[in-house]
């Protein structure tokens, strides 16, 4: 069973959520009995080489576990394939995959150009990096999830304004559901973003002052796009708030929540390319040995 | 011949005449009843729906159904219309074609809107009503099964019966839906009281739709309208309040000018806040001004609109005819191939009981003579005897099926009877 589990790769489950989605985008051509349970049935092997995957790593880390941003990377697609799996099994005519999917993929992408050396940590500051960590997944996910409801919302808006009845097999959620989502997932987006950031100045600021690791300078690559991603966000969620009463709210939400994807993979992509002291280990401290203890 | 149907359809029968020859489920019974009366050993079920009667007979061996010709004088009697007159629009298949078209019917194909989903229940019921009375038999129940699984072979593989066809399901299930999750929280405001209105309001209902207000020139007549809706009314004088606290507004009324024009429009959206509105116009000429269907959070269609829809699913069906018509062409093959099989079965049945008959006589002379031989090695001989039959009548059993799917193997039985002296 040892050997099975440590034998599972990224391409693993990588494989298994293409050939899920593949599934799912043969459904604008051709109907089949069969599909949707192949599809549930990748989406479901994907998601559980998936899960064991980072349970390995996590176990087997020296360090904090998942604490790199490759596992950061993994994690946020593991979250987006389990909603992409419990959604397509409550709606199966819903082509919910062919939307979360390539997010998925993406996320898996990215994670193949991170590093996987784990965020330097002091046992000190081991919360402060947890909190400040979870918060920033959630607000990706958030953001996504926001993008894909939005991008339903403009498409579905579309069919209805040219008076087309629904294809065949794929059928979007309705406006009221998809509006709905988008005004949540901006809110949620702002407020995890903001705190994910402000828990990071206090890990830095714990850092800074009890001389444990080295800070993060506030001109850093790192804290630029995420006080830009922050700032964009609190934007977007003060325009959903103030738009609310007029008739096209629903269109402002929706075209907020896909600009705060772009928004987001932005700031992704800067954050991949650019020269940055964040999450890098100090020249003159020793790597970790053990589950985040450092000697 | 073991099957085969007469009857008439909608495309044969005049409704006047189709209206006499239809049966209820007593007279159906009746008829059923005599059916077993005058023709013994035949089977029988009886189809009638609004759209067709069709009497489908079968009987195996000597039993042959009864003819076209008996059969419509059967139903003419039955229901007491001049044959004369039934011959004229009555016909009838047999064999394959009868299967054929049960399997057609009951996929929706020869219905008058094409691929809908009633038919199939309605043959399982005349199916059940044939075995209550005892008219069903080996052959229909093949038949009538294999019908069922074409049926639903058609409804899973293609989409001949998914997309809706009348104005007000399309309205509310691809469009409505497509603006509001739910209804059970939403106001519906029918404006006018023409007939299209209630059947829009049915299918509303069953979304979940209870707050309904119905506004109409005539207090009178939307006050009836509502008694029968189980919907309240509104004054006609309110129209823009009414509109402004609609949600989802269905108008049918005769009004030879625009109702709601955007100057109106203007005054209620001030008060909608970012409610969508869906405006289901049904009215010609239309209620709505058309300008009205560009003001943001509004969702206006026309009758033309939906009608347009309603044809592009029309077409879409049409375009699914080749794959349900191959998928009746494979199972009507199958089930035919499978019932000219069981013609060889008598046959078998004696090949395999005289082979059987020698074998066990030779095995009685041989454990004679080896009286030394224990029971585990009379087993294994018995055994292998038994192989040696089953692989000496494999290879005409097989050459027996391969000549069952193109027709009765009459040429074959015969050689087997002749060549192994098999009685009748």
């Amino acid at each position: 069973m040892i050997e099975f589990v440590s034998g599972i790769s990224v391409v693993c489950f990588a494989a298994s959520y293409l050939v899920a989605l593949a599934c799912e985008v043969s459904r604008l051509w051709f109907r089949s009995g069969l599909r949707g349970a192949a599809m549930v049935g990748f989406m479901a092997a994907g998601l559980l080489a998936h899960t064991l995957f980072l349970v390995w790593r996590g176990v087997n880390e020296p360090a904090v576990p998942l604490s790199s941003a490759f596992d950061w990377y993994l994690l946020a697609a593991w979250v987006l394939a389990g909603g992409s799996l419990w959604l397509t099994v409550s709606n199966p005519r819903t082509p919910v995959g062919l939307f979360m999917l390539p997010m998925v993929l993406g996320l898996i992408g990215g994670s193949q150009l991170s590093s996987r050396d784990p965020f330097p940590q002091s046992p000190a500051t081991q919360i402060w990096g947890a909190i400040h960590g979870g918060f920033n997944l959630a607000a990706s996910v958030a953001v996504a999830i926001g993008a894909i409801s939005g991008l339903m919302w403009l498409i579905q808006a579309g069919r209805l304004a040219r008076k087309q009845a629904p294809l065949q097999g794929f059928r979007m959620p309705s406006l009221e559901k998809l509006s709905h989502t988008c005004r949540r997932t901006l809110l949620t987006a702002a407020w995890t973003a903001a705190a994910g950031f402000v828990s990071g100045l206090v890990l830095n600021a714990v850092n800074r002052q009890r001389g444990l690791l080295d800070t993060v300078p506030w001109n850093d690559p790192v804290v630029l796009r995420m006080g830009g991603l922050v700032a964009w966000l609190v934007v977007a969620a003060v325009m959903s708030r103030a738009v609310r009463r007029r008739p096209d709210a629903a269109r402002t939400r929706a075209v907020l929540s896909v600009v705060s994807l772009c928004v987001l993979m932005i700031s992704i992509l800067w954050g991949l390319f650019g020269a940055t002291r964040h999450g890098v280990p100090p020249v003159d401290l020793p790597q970790p040995t053990a589950r985040g203890a450092l000697p | 011949m073991n099957l085969a149907f007469v009857g008439g359809t909608h495309r044969t029968v005049p409704l006047a005449l189709r209206e006499r020859l239809a049966f209820s489920t007593e007279q159906a019974t009746e008829a059923l009843r005599r059916f077993r009366e005058r023709f013994p050993g035949r089977e029988g079920v009886l189809l009638s729906t609004c759209n067709r009667v069709e009497f489908y007979t079968a009987g195996e061996n000597d039993a042959v159904p009864p003819l076209p010709e008996q059969m419509v004088s059967f139903l003419a009697e039955c229901r007491g219309i001049d044959a004369h007159v039934l011959r004229g629009v009555l016909s009838g298949e047999s064999d394959g074609a009868a299967a054929r078209h049960l399997f057609s019917v009951a996929a929706g194909l020869d219905s008058m809107v094409l691929g809908e989903p009633q038919i199939v229940a309605q043959v399982k019921q005349a199916w059940s009503l044939a075995q209550a009375n005892q008219t069903a038999g080996p052959l229909t129940g093949e038949m009538f099964q294999a019908a069922f699984r074409t049926a639903k072979r058609v409804a899973s593989e293609t989409s001949i019966g998914r997309e809706r066809l009348s104005i007000p399901s399309i309205a509310v299930a691809d469009f409505a839906r497509g603006v509001f999750e739910r209804f059970d929280d939403k106001r519906v405001l029918l404006i006018g009281a023409g007939k299209m209105a209630a059947e829009t309001l049915r299918y509303l209902r069953e979304a979940g739709a209870r707050d309904v207000v119905i506004v109409n020139r005539s207090a009178e007549r939307a006050a009836a309208l509502a008694t029968q809706l189980g919907a309240r009314t509104g004054r006609f004088e309110s129209l823009a309040a009414e509109l402004a606290a609609a949600d989802l507004v269905v108008s049918t009324t005769g009004a030879t000018t625009p109702i709601v024009t955007p100057e109106l429009y203007s005054v209620v959206e001030a008060d909608r806040g970012s409610r969508p509105l869906v405006v289901l116009d049904l009215a010609v000429p239309r209620d709505f001004d058309p300008r009205i269907g560009d003001r943001p959070g509004v969702w206006l269609y026309s009758i033309d609109d939906l009608a347009s829809a309603c044809a592009a699913n029309r077409r879409s069906r049409q375009r699914e005819i080749p794959a349900a018509m191959a998928i009746i062409e494979e199972e009507t093959y199958r089930f035919m191939g499978d019932l000219h099989h069981r013609s060889t079965a008598p046959v078998i049945e004696r090949l395999r009981a005289g082979w059987s008959e020698t074998g066990e006589t030779e095995l009685d002379r041989l454990f004679r003579r080896l009286p030394a031989l224990d029971e585990s090695a009379r087993a294994e001989i018995r055994q292998a005897f038994d192989r040696y039959a089953a692989k000496l009548l494999h290879s005409p059993l097989a050459s027996l099926r391969k000549e069952s799917r193109s027709g009765p193997p009459h040429g074959l039985l015969d050689a087997l009877k002749r060549l192994f002296d098999l009685k009748d």
